[in-house]
């Protein structure tokens, strides 16, 4: 229907969108001229500078990439994230296709189950998991936290998948088992191509879990330098009097351009593999 | 599927569920107990250690296990026991709050509220019948000002400021709870103006849809830029800079009880709304357009097109998501923490103004090692996200038969 718009109205919705992009993008924005600023602080008092870039090194840059253990912890981040995310792909999907492709009794419990208990706030179990991973000797190490971080994720991603799984129709899979596969051969052959976009959503939620998490990562592995991840160890150094806040901003810059973009180019699947009546976050 | 059949499916079920079940075994399960115990200790930076000798604490603290008694670090102090009376970290938390005075102030809260639950009531049975007498506004309309009417009549303000005495999960949690009062239905009001005009014939949409998503994928490091808001506040901050260019001398914005309030909603709702403008998007895009033409020859106007047409048919989309973000919203930790954590104090020993749920938890254990009074506090948020969970997955399965 195409019918013609009041310029009055128009204008009133430019303007709407205008402040909302202003709002929305300034705060990224602020940090990128920050980074590009050399400087005690953040801020300049020079007006203009904190709109558009009037002066800009790459000073802050150089340093966070060959004078600080940054590479490190980027390094320790995208190893703790990665991992994280194909552990819980593979433990999640195995309870997915036990929980979507079999009836059996207690399988309405468990899923239940499952959501009952993740509404205890991991923040106020980091104590207890704190304590078992000491007992078990992984405290202070990667692999102590990669098992919290894929637990932490494990109900969104079994309940996010097996909704998925769930509309891709069995009957596909039970032609293939006349063929002569077995019904684990049947799924992974043909069910799981078509889940594509779950298991995508699945898989970015599971790495950010990792990558831009805070509390558990400060609280898990505090020391030493070398050891510690990413957000964590920004979030440190721009709490520590000393350093110059361009630091930080050129470390914030590196870290969050990348993950906004890989947001935008993940956008159609968001609307796709977000499973109906699964967990949406 | 009928592949496998008695024993052998079984056996292949268990194998498939084990890793699952193992995980949530020792992160979840396990930590839940541990809590639940340790609230019933006066376990604190004083009382570190346990004492294996009391039943419970030798089969759940890991310090006592057999296998792990090398590995594991001790504290220096005194073992903790069980509190006395048992129940003394809930007594400082809410003690208070079963005391007549107390009592009688929820009672008022209550009864100033049940005209609005009396309204939605009447609103919708009104909606049953072909030929209502009254329009279901002018329900809500008298429901609103019988509870105005109320509110003033039965002094609620000072029954709530008695409430808030009672102890500080009062007040931690009505916080919260007005933190998300004001976060959810702003964010939706903000997604679903944004989503109505992404979804019109406007020229460059693509674009505004482009830069609209950004604070999505930065709210997966929500910390740090939590950070970057923060330093827009500052006292020299951008904000104030600009106030100062047109003659305003700007307040010291996180120092302001309200202003900071403020500031981490304007912040959260930063992180928050473009889920809620692409929910609403997906869901406007499946309207009919003929819908609206229809209602055009009738001669609908905009507003009536938008509560007649628009709000009934992306209900079922929007409603399980608006509860799911409330939960989530009562348990926000890293914005308020990296803005103001937690602060500007209100005195010695009491909760700070922006000191959510979240928050006050992350103190009491980390900072002041309480973690017998955290420990019972986080039974209590459990409680209450318990039920809240289970609320929603009715919403969920009710909203879900629209779609099949």
């Amino acid at each position: 229907m195409k019918r013609k718009t009041k310029p009055i109205i128009r204008i009133l919705q430019y303007t709407i969108l205008v402040i909302a992009a202003i709002y929305a993008f300034y705060p990224v924005w602020f940090a990128i001229l920050a980074s590009g600023r050399l400087g005690e602080r953040l801020y300049t008092l020079n007006i203009l500078g904190m709109f558009i870039p009037t002066e800009w090194t790459f000073e802050n840059y150089r340093v966070m990439l060959f004078e600080r253990p940054f590479l490190t912890w980027l390094t320790n981040s995208l190893k703790v994230a990665s991992i994280t995310t194909i552990a819980s792909l593979l433990v999640a999907t195995s309870a997915a296709f036990a929980l979507s492709r079999f009836r059996f009794k207690g399988r309405q419990f468990f899923l239940v189950l499952l959501l009952a208990i993740s509404t205890f706030p991991g923040l106020l179990s980091l104590v207890a998991i704190a304590q078992v991973l000491t007992a078990l000797g992984l405290y202070g190490t990667h692999v102590g936290l990669i098992l919290a971080y894929t637990t932490g994720t494990l109900v969104f991603s079994t309940w996010n998948l097996k909704g998925y799984f769930d509309t891709i129709p069995i009957d596909l899979e039970e032609s293939a088992m006349l063929d002569g596969c077995g019904p684990l051969q049947a799924f992974i052959l043909i069910a799981l191509p078509l889940a594509r976009p779950a298991l995508a959503v699945t898989a970015i939620l599971g790495f950010m879990a990792g990558w831009g998490d805070f509390v558990f990562a400060s609280v898990l592995v505090p020391a030493p330098d070398s050891m510690k991840l990413a957000v964590p160890a920004l979030y440190a150094l721009a709490n520590s009097m000393s350093v110059p806040w361009g630091y930080f901003a050129a470390g914030a810059v590196i870290v969050i351009i990348p993950t906004i973009l890989v947001y935008l180019s993940m956008n159609r699947y968001f609307e796709g593999g977000l499973t109906l009546g699964g967990v949406k976050g | 599927m009928s592949g496998w059949l008695g024993k052998r499916k079984w056996i292949t079920i268990t194998l498939f569920l084990l890793p699952t079940i193992i995980a949530i075994l020792i992160f979840n399960i396990y930590p839940i107990l541990l809590n639940s115990y340790v609230s019933f200790t006066n376990r604190n930076k004083f009382h570190p250690n346990p004492d294996c000798d009391i039943f419970l604490t030798n089969l759940l603290d890991p310090l006592c296990w057999k296998a792990f008694e090398q590995n594991a670090p001790r504290g220096i102090g005194q073992p903790y026991t069980l509190a006395e009376p048992l129940f003394s970290n809930y007594d400082t938390l809410m003690g208070k709050l079963f005391q007549p005075e107390a009592l009688i102030a929820v009672l008022l809260l209550l009864i100033t509220f049940l005209p609005l639950f009396g309204a939605n009531y009447l609103g919708k049975r009104q909606d049953r019948k072909i030929n209502s007498q009254i329009s279901k506004g002018m329900v809500w309309v008298i429901g609103f000002l019988v509870t105005i009417a109320l509110f003033f009549l039965l002094n609620v303000p000072e029954a709530i400021s008695k409430l808030m005495q009672t102890g500080d999960f009062i007040v931690v949690v009505f916080r919260t709870i007005l933190f998300v009062a004001l976060r959810v239905p702003l964010t939706f009001v903000i997604g679903l103006a944004l989503a109505l005009i992404l979804n019109s014939d406007i020229r460059g949409k693509t674009f505004f849809r482009v830069v609209l998503f950004i604070p999505w994928g930065a709210s997966s490091v929500a910390i740090l830029m939590a950070l970057v808001w923060q330093f827009l506040f500052r006292q020299q901050g951008t904000i104030n800079q600009l106030l100062d260019l047109i003659g305003i001398n700007g307040p010291i914005w996180l120092n302001n009880p309200i202003l900071a309030f403020g500031v981490v909603v304007l912040a959260d709702i930063w992180f928050s709304y473009p889920f809620f403008m692409v929910s609403i998007l997906g869901a406007l895009q499946s309207i009919p357009g003929e819908l609206y033409e229809a209602a055009e020859v009738d001669g609908a106007n905009w507003w009536t097109q938008l509560s007649k047409i628009t709000l009934p048919l992306i209900r079922p989309a929007v409603l399980p998501a608006a509860v799911l973000t409330s939960i989530t919203a009562f348990q926000m930790f890293g914005t308020a923490f990296a803005i103001t954590a937690g602060g500007p104090i209100q005195g010695a020993g009491k909760p700070g103004a922006t000191e959510f749920v979240m928050v006050y938890a992350f103190k009491q254990i980390f900072q002041s090692q309480n973690f017998g009074r955290a420990t019972a506090f986080a039974v209590l948020v459990f409680i209450m996200l318990f039920i809240a969970t289970l609320y929603s997955l009715r919403v969920t399965r009710i909203t879900k038969g629209a779609y099949e």
